[in-house]
């Protein structure tokens, strides 16, 4: 067990330093001078070059390299090219937002998909099956910023009922003190009710937005796990032993089409967190991915190797982690771990 | 002596006596149909017959004759696209097939249960065998889970399996085939059933482990006075362990017999066919192991007359075969009435020596 904990990590650790290496490289081989950002177009030749050697750009890449990783390692990211600001000190404002955003998203597309689908696989009738399969269907073909587009018309211009794309909290609030970074959290902890209201209701629009995906998929993928489960010899057996077919349901069936969709889940995490770029933007969401659009037409390096170093984190985190899940809950895995 | 059953009924019951105090299930007319892309195929058809209490009755027939089909028809757990479309399975006083699934769901596992063929795929892979068996103890007795546990682990005990108590919370991978198939029996066996419906229960099995756990199905059924229901391929397993033999084919019981009786001679020629397929060590055996050339008719196709003729040593070819249905024949032997449905009952020795 600890073994395989282990080797997942180091692999874990050495897909991190790939990605980084490959960002750092690349970003290198890119045209625009990083010093000539920094100091401005007016700037004169000694000026750039004493920034150069000041930002370390003279040192040969591996120098540069090395030097960026052993300070990666002290949470020291460099520091953005734009602002001036430590890209660590940007990340750690804006991740918060990201998570909480994404986290929700996904938390919701994984209840409903499983509701949805387990409803479906359920009822003889066909009416719910088909149903399903339609709307996700469509959901799976509907592009994110075209859903958050038609969202804010709709629920928000027209009719109202949520918030405009006006970011996390509306202009006249004033941010909860800050303890996990989520506002819907640390709104409660700090017995802000009122700004709790607001922040979730901010929260919803986004959210639903960005769970449509991740539902289709969840969905598609949870009904055919159902039913193949259904027809595996141990569901008859369990029915032949007096079990009614919703307790076989409930008891055998779901649980057992439940690990499937472990994995999906942690990857469609990693993908939202990392992927939901235009909808941040359309709903002027301060997080990560409306920070990265913003890092690459200005060309600053050093915030778009720090998230392209986050991004890695956050995959290799969450499939990291689905591992874990399943080892403490399959025990066929559990039993090859040890 | 021969005497001529009615042959109104079309099936082997045709010559039974009447249902009595000691009969358990009574099955009458039963017919099982599946839809397929070639149209209704009936994998049971006109299936007659009863069990008594505590009696030992063997279903033989090959692979696909409907064996498997039949019994999970009595339980009403014939999956789609398969269909009961006919018949009655009474037990008790009750017809089965006009309860609605949760009345039986309160019968199977309880009044009947199942001992499948395939122990390794038969249970949960992510729940424990304590789990599983206090499931299944629960479902039909209101005691608490740790007198469930309790009776979990004596009957894990029962069935010979060492540390009883801690190897309940063990996963079913980490039993091996028998002793999967042990635990098995003993879920089967937990709710007391009066009918205890066995289908190839060995077959998955290394032939070591075949014997012994026949004989703890045996002595399970015989110390709780359930009936048995042995469902094979294998006549070699039958012989001194089942008071009556039903020979099915395409879908139909075509023998019944008395165990000693068939294994003294068959009164259908199939039988007769599958008795020389049986590997015997009280008789000397020279050459190769027999088979029945040709397989079962394709059920799509609509039969007239018998279904085994084409394959018939005897019949193949006779007009009277092919175009009428067999009826029903009684015939009288040292051990009682076989009941044959073949045009030839009673005369096989006769035709063969020809």
């Amino acid at each position: 067990m600890l073994k395989l904990i282990l080797k997942r990590f180091g692999v874990a650790a050495a897909t991190i330093l790939g990605a980084s290496l490959f960002s750092f490289f690349l970003l290198r081989k890119l045209p625009g001078d990083p010093a000539r950002l920094v100091g401005g177009e007016l700037a004169d030749e000694a000026t750039i070059a004493s920034l150069r050697h000041s930002m370390g750009l003279d040192s040969p890449l591996p120098q540069q390299f090395w030097n960026y990783i052993s300070a990666s390692f002290h949470g020291d990211l460099g520091f953005s090219y734009s602002t001036g600001q430590p890209v660590s000190d940007l990340v750690r404002t804006r991740l918060p937002a990201t998570v909480e955003l994404g986290v929700t998203g996904v938390v919701t597309a994984v209840l409903l998909a499983t509701v949805f689908a387990a409803i479906a696989v359920y009822r003889k009738k066909r009416g719910a099956d088909v149903s399903l399969r339609v709307a996700s269907s469509l959901a799976m073909g509907s592009p994110p910023f075209w859903l958050a587009l038609v969202a804010i018309l709709l629920l928000s211009v027209n009719l109202g009922i949520f918030p405009g794309p006006e970011g996390r909290l509306s202009p006249s609030l004033a941010p909860p003190p800050t303890v996990t970074g989520f506002y819907t959290v640390d709104s409660l902890l700090s017995g802000q009710f009122g700004t709790f209201v607001d922040a979730a209701r901010h929260l919803i629009l986004p959210a639903l937005t960005i769970a449509v995906g991740p539902f289709a998929f969840l969905s598609r993928l949870f009904r055919s796990q159902l039913r193949n489960t259904m027809r595996e010899p141990f569901i008859v057996v369990a029915r032949s032993r007096g079990l009614t077919r919703g307790s076989v349901f409930l008891r055998h069936a779901v649980p057992n089409s439940l690990l499937s969709l472990v994995a999906a889940t942690a990857m469609l995490t990693a993908e939202t967190m990392t992927g939901s770029v235009l909808v941040e933007k359309v709903f002027g969401w301060p997080g990560v991915g409306s920070m990265t659009v913003d890092a690459i037409l200005q060309k600053d390096f050093a915030v778009v190797q720090g998230v392209i170093l986050l991004s890695a984190t956050l995959y290799v985190t969450v499939s990291f982690l689905a591992d874990i899940v399943y080892v403490v809950v399959d025990p066929r895995i559990r039993a090859g771990a040890k | 002596m021969t005497t001529e059953g009615s042959t109104s009924t079309m099936s082997i019951d045709a010559a039974r006596t009447p249902a009595d105090q000691e009969t358990l299930l009574d099955v009458r007319g039963l017919r099982t149909e599946f839809q397929t892309s070639r149209g209704r195929v009936a994998a049971v058809r006109d299936v007659s017959f009863t069990i008594r209490r505590r009696e030992r009755l063997a279903i033989v027939g090959e692979s696909g004759s409907g064996k498997s089909a039949m019994a999970m028809s009595i339980v009403g757990l014939i999956q789609p696209p398969g269909r009961v479309t006919a018949g009655e399975i009474r037990l008790g006083g009750t017809d089965l097939r006009g309860l609605p699934d949760r009345k039986l769901s309160e019968i199977r596992g309880n009044r009947i249960s199942l001992v499948f063929q395939d122990p390794m795929s038969a249970f949960d892979p992510i729940r424990t065998i304590g789990a599983q068996m206090i499931e299944n103890i629960r479902a039909h007795q209101p005691v608490s889970k740790g007198a469930a546990r309790r009776q979990a682990a004596d009957l894990l005990g029962e069935v010979g399996v060492t540390n009883a108590s801690s190897r309940l919370a063990d996963y079913p991978h980490q039993y091996s085939g028998g002793m999967r198939q042990r635990v098995l029996i003993a879920m089967a066996l937990a709710n007391s059933p009066e009918l205890v419906i066995a289908d190839e229960p060995t077959t998955a099995l290394d032939v070591t482990t075949q014997a012994q756990v026949l004989e703890l199905l045996d002595k399970l059924v015989t110390d709780r006075g359930a009936a048995l229901m042995l469902i094979t391929h294998n006549l070699g397993i039958v012989a001194g362990f089942c008071d009556t033999v039903k020979v099915m084919y395409a879908g139909q019981l075509i023998e019944e017999s008395d165990s000693r009786a068939l294994f003294a001679g068959a009164a259908h020629p199939y039988s007769r066919e599958l008795l020389k397929c049986v590997l015997r060590t009280d008789r000397r055996q020279d050459g190769l192991l027999s088979t029945i050339p040709g397989t079962l008719p394709d059920p799509t196709q609509p039969f007239t007359g018998c279904s085994f003729e084409p394959r018939c040593p005897l019949g193949k070819g006779n007009p009277l075969c092919r175009g009428t249905e067999p009826p029903v024949v009684a015939v009288e032997g040292p051990h009682g009435t076989q009941l044959a449905k073949c045009h030839f009952a009673g005369q096989l020795e006769l035709k063969e020596e020809r």
